[in-house]
């Protein structure tokens, strides 16, 4: 099946609960331990000034995981051929070729690789693609548990998906786009 | 925070051979096969009070993975971190398994494992020893219950059954006042319509880190303003429209200069006051007569005047204002006060039984189980509401309890406890006093799933098996939009666990006959009976089989009580998707997997219903208090030089004590941390992750410093849930500190509520 997928963020409505990040790491047996995740969020800017008069406007989390690149730098840095786009769109990863360099994890400007130790090797979010995509579900773990549902998930190549529909109708942007990486992932103004 | 708190981010290792390894029994890939089962079983939530919905997926007998259900409308299809961190909670390693018995000191966690059998079998011989010393004063044997599911079965076991009239619940050391506050004033606890309220002013209830369902997530999805008042800057606060940080306790001044500025500049709603109002007229002349102006509510909550008069005049514009009443615990002496003025806010407003304002709204009523309730002559009143103005006669007041069984000024002795899911060791101030009280039992039993601190006090614990392995009663939700939900049995008990009915079953089996015999002995009454219709008669019409309840499993009390009520598709609906409500098959999706369940014009917003708002409550003038709220000085907020006053709260991946040990969730938080003014903490050189004692009148307790500038200098926070004690719960055990080893226990006489933040202490670097 063809299809390009993709997520869109309404981060601004992020209240940093953590069950995006607690479903993906049950739904895809994702080691235990923080530093082995597939997606995180990131708190950005801090409060300031003093008690009384406090600046909370630089506060913002912040939706961080594979930005599955179209032009995707951890695809190019791996010796091994080891990783590929998918017919999906997905950035995935020949298991078995995957001895370990790292070179992906160096490459990824996005810090989204960690290393999974139980199969020896490096993992990262492939919007469940083994889990619930495989089982016929069409929504990923962290969106659907998400109270905000903030995360909208879909297929690009499809107009009438929602998150088509809220690309065209919503201003957005993406991660370090300078670098080219042509990046999925879409945060809403 | 996150930099020490959590460390999520992660940085490339050398190694992998350095990284650390560690791996959940459960937590493997799914791969299917052809001979694998796969079935997805709809059941309620039970990591919070919340009870959410959810569908739980099972292969082999082995739940993968929960989601949530898409059906409930209180939960909105969404499931938190600690529901999606529930199969941590059914496979945890420290689980009860077995029914033990004490056989070292209280405490020192040395038990031996039995069976059942011989579990029921101590209980009787100490049970009726006790009964034969008390004369069949039933009320002698306390009981408890801090588990929002079965409630009310278990009081139906210990109180309507076998006759206690001391029953105690977390009421008390949570939101009594709220519900005792709304309930006198306008004659209904009520529902608060967030989702229809298009101003929200919040005092301290920390919705975004303490999530309530709807409420939080109706914020979440609700385009209105929202206001926050808090000692400490949360993440609802930062979220916030507006945040006005203010001095602890001083939430009531706040409401007092709102109801004074709509009262001097008629800002209410004349047309509802007129109608419903009683006693306007004192209410008005005794609120002007104060001066409570906004100048005056500065000086007591530090908020600028300026923006007390503009946050009242916005609300009293909007159309559908709402002053949130809260969730939580209660902090101060004048909490029930505080709960009161602000369901007068919304009742000048109008906001009361309309969208957006506390609704009375419709709830679905089940019909009532009938039993044979034994009337025992001997058993005693309760005695905990002594003193209390008000109190709630069913959860009672456990500060006030403890304190006369510690003092022996209780009419009678209380020598047997049975304690379900209510860590008291861990869940009001003062654990000393909490131990003290345990220690004096002649029979203690514990029903829980974890080896809490309070399990390791037990003489006898038995293990009730988690929310994932039962049937529970069907249960009705919420006014506004209405539902049933049911939570179906997603597998079979672990262990040698079962669920709360069958334990009570075994042990009214077991306590039936014994207990009889000892009324018989001593209950006049009851051998009348006896001389007139015989033993055996006498026996089964006075209705002294303790496990009447329980003759049929819930699964076919549930569908007798179901299809008789409301039919068969009813109970089709419950049992596969876990949730009815009058639009199931009609609810649509609104966007991303967001629903819309009742349309609009079925809501409940406004019910035909005679109702009064009660501006002055005789009752309390009688008992020497403020019949209309008002302020004294002894409210004021004052902290000497070098103290703090402490707060508590919690964490949004925890709750209360009941998920220490949650694998998964530790991740989050594994410790709490003190919150410290960040300029108090420089000067006094304290650093991010540095140790301190922190110390009250009871003693002291040890945690890292989290220095912020989200606090005020005079006030410092930490979470509770943390410090626990028990050597059993491996994952928890003394990972950070209790906050209840130095909060004061101190409780107002409206409620008699613990009064939780009304503790100063000091803080020394170690």
């Amino acid at each position: 099946m063809m299809a390009n997928y993709a997520m869109a963020f309404d981060y601004k409505l992020c209240i940093n609960c953590h069950a995006c990040e607690v479903a993906c790491k049950e739904e895809n047996g994702v080691d235990l331990g923080a530093k082995n995740h597939r997606l995180w969020i990131e708190e950005d800017g801090e409060t300031e000034g003093n008690f009384w008069n406090l600046n909370r406007e630089k506060v913002e989390f912040i939706q961080m995981q594979c930005q599955q690149c179209e032009e995707a730098p951890c695809l190019k840095a791996c010796p091994n051929g080891a990783i590929y786009i998918d017919e999906r769109g997905i950035v995935r990863l020949h298991k078995e070729r995957c001895d370990l360099t790292l070179a992906c994890m160096k490459a990824c400007p996005y810090d989204a690789r960690y290393i999974d130790e139980k199969n020896a090797l490096t993992d990262k979010c492939i919007f469940c693609a083994d889990t619930r995509l495989a089982r016929g579900e069409t929504t990923t773990a962290c969106q659907i548990s998400c109270p905000a549902k903030l995360r909208y998930f879909g297929d690009l190549d499809d107009d009438e998906s929602e998150i088509s529909r809220v690309l065209r109708e919503r201003k957005h942007f993406k991660l370090k786009s300078e670098l080219g990486t042509k990046p999925k992932l879409f945060y809403l103004e | 925070m996150k930099k020490i708190e959590t460390s999520r981010r992660r940085f490339l290792q050398g190694s992998v051979a350095l990284c650390v390894y560690a791996t959940s029994s459960f937590s493997f890939t799914s791969k299917q096969n052809s001979t694998t089962t796969l079935e997805k079983i709809p059941y309620l939530c039970n990591m919070c009070r919340n009870k959410c919905a959810g569908f739980a997926r099972v292969e082999d007998g082995k739940v993968q993975k929960l989601d949530p259900n898409h059906y409930f409308p209180k939960s909105r299809n969404m499931l938190c971190p600690k529901g999606n961190a529930g199969i941590d909670a059914l496979y945890d390693s420290d689980r009860l398994k077995y029914p033990l018995i004490r056989i070292g000191n209280r405490g020192d966690g040395r038990y031996k494992k039995v069976t059942w059998d011989e579990a029921y079998e101590y209980i009787k011989v100490k049970l009726v020893d006790i009964l034969e010393e008390q004369k069949d004063n039933r009320s002698t044997i306390a009981y408890c219950n801090g588990e929002g599911f079965n409630k009310d079965e278990y009081i139906k076991f210990f109180g309507s059954k076998i006759g206690s009239a001391n029953f105690l619940d977390e009421g008390s050391i949570c939101l009594n006042t709220k519900l005792g506050a709304t309930q006198l004033t306008i004659g209904d606890i009520g529902e608060m319509d967030v989702a229809g309220s298009d101003y929200l002013i919040i005092s301290g209830a920390n919705r975004y880190e303490s999530l309530i369902t709807p409420d939080s997530i109706d914020m979440l999805h609700t385009k209105q303003k929202l206001v926050v008042l808090d000692p400490r800057c949360t993440i609802t606060a930062i979220k916030a429209d507006a945040y006005l940080p203010l001095n602890p306790g001083t939430d009531l001044a706040f409401c007092l200069s709102m109801i004074y500025i709509a009262l001097k500049e008629k800002l209410y709603s004349q047309a509802y006051v007129k109608e419903y109002f009683n006693d306007f007229d004192k209410f008005e002349s005794d609120i002007l007569s104060q001066n409570y102006t906004a100048k005056w509510g500065e000086s007591k909550t530090y908020i600028p005047a300026k923006r007390i008069e503009q946050i009242t005049r916005e609300f009293f514009q909007a159309k559908n204002p709402l002053y949130y009443l809260g969730r939580r615990s209660v902090w101060a002496q004048n909490d029930f006060q505080f709960r009161r003025a602000m369901v007068l806010i919304n009742a000048l407003a109008g906001s009361v039984n309309r969208k957006g304002g506390i609704i009375f709204g419709k709830p679905i009523r089940l019909d009532e189980e009938e039993i044979n309730e034994p009337l025992y002559s001997n058993a005693e009143g309760r005695f905990d509401l002594e003193g209390i103005v008000y109190g709630s006669q069913k959860g009672g007041s456990w500060l006030n309890f403890r304190d006369k069984i510690l003092s022996h000024t209780a009419p009678y002795p209380i020598k047997a406890m049975f304690i379900r899911k209510h860590n008291l060791m861990q869940n009001m101030p003062n654990i000393a006093k909490t131990k003290a009280m345990l220690e004096m039992m002649d029979l203690l039993v514990v029903l829980d799933t974890m080896p809490s601190d309070t399990a390791m006090m037990a003489d006898v614990i038995l293990p009730e098996c988690t929310y994932l392995e039962r049937e529970d009663m069907v249960v009705s939700f919420n006014r506004l939009e209405p539902s049933l939900a049911l939570r179906n049995k997603v597998i079979e008990p672990l262990y040698e666990s079962r669920s709360m009915q069958d334990i009570l079953k075994g042990l009214g089996k077991k306590l039936s006959m014994p207990l009889f015999e000892v009324s018989a002995k001593y209950d006049e009454d009851l051998q009348e009976s006896i001389a007139e219709l015989g033993t055996e008669k006498a026996y089964k019409e006075g209705g002294y089989d303790l496990a009447e309840l329980y003759k049929e499993s819930t699964a076919v009390r549930n569908k007798k009580l179901i299809t008789r009520q409301f039919g068969e598709a009813v109970y089709t609906s419950l049992k596969t998707r876990g949730v009815w409500h009058p639009y199931i098959e009609e609810q649509k999706e609104l966007y991303n997997n967001y629903y819309q369940y009742y349309p609009p014009q079925k809501r409940h917003y406004s019910v035909k219903r005679k109702y009064k708002v009660n501006c002055y409550l005789k009752k309390l003038e009688k008992y020497g208090f403020d019949p209309i709220p008002c302020w004294h000085k002894h409210y004021d907020f004052n902290v000497k030089n070098g103290e703090f006053r402490l707060i508590t709260g919690r964490y949004i991946t925890t709750t209360q004590s009941a998920t220490a040990n949650n694998i998964m969730l530790k991740e989050f938080q594994e410790e709490n941390f003190i919150w410290i003014n960040s300029k108090v903490a420089q000067e006094a050189g304290i650093n991010i992750g540095d140790y301190v004692a922190v110390s009250s009148s009871l003693g002291s307790v040890v945690l890292q410093a989290y220095p912020t500038n989200k606090i005020a200098p005079q006030v410092v926070w930490f979470s509770h849930g943390f410090g626990i004690q028990s050597n059993e719960m491996t994952h928890a055990h003394a990972k950070g500190a209790s906050d209840n080893m130095i909060i004061e226990d101190k409780f107002e006489k409206i409620y008699g509520c613990a009064t939780m933040h009304e503790t100063n202490v000091t803080i020394r670097k170690l």
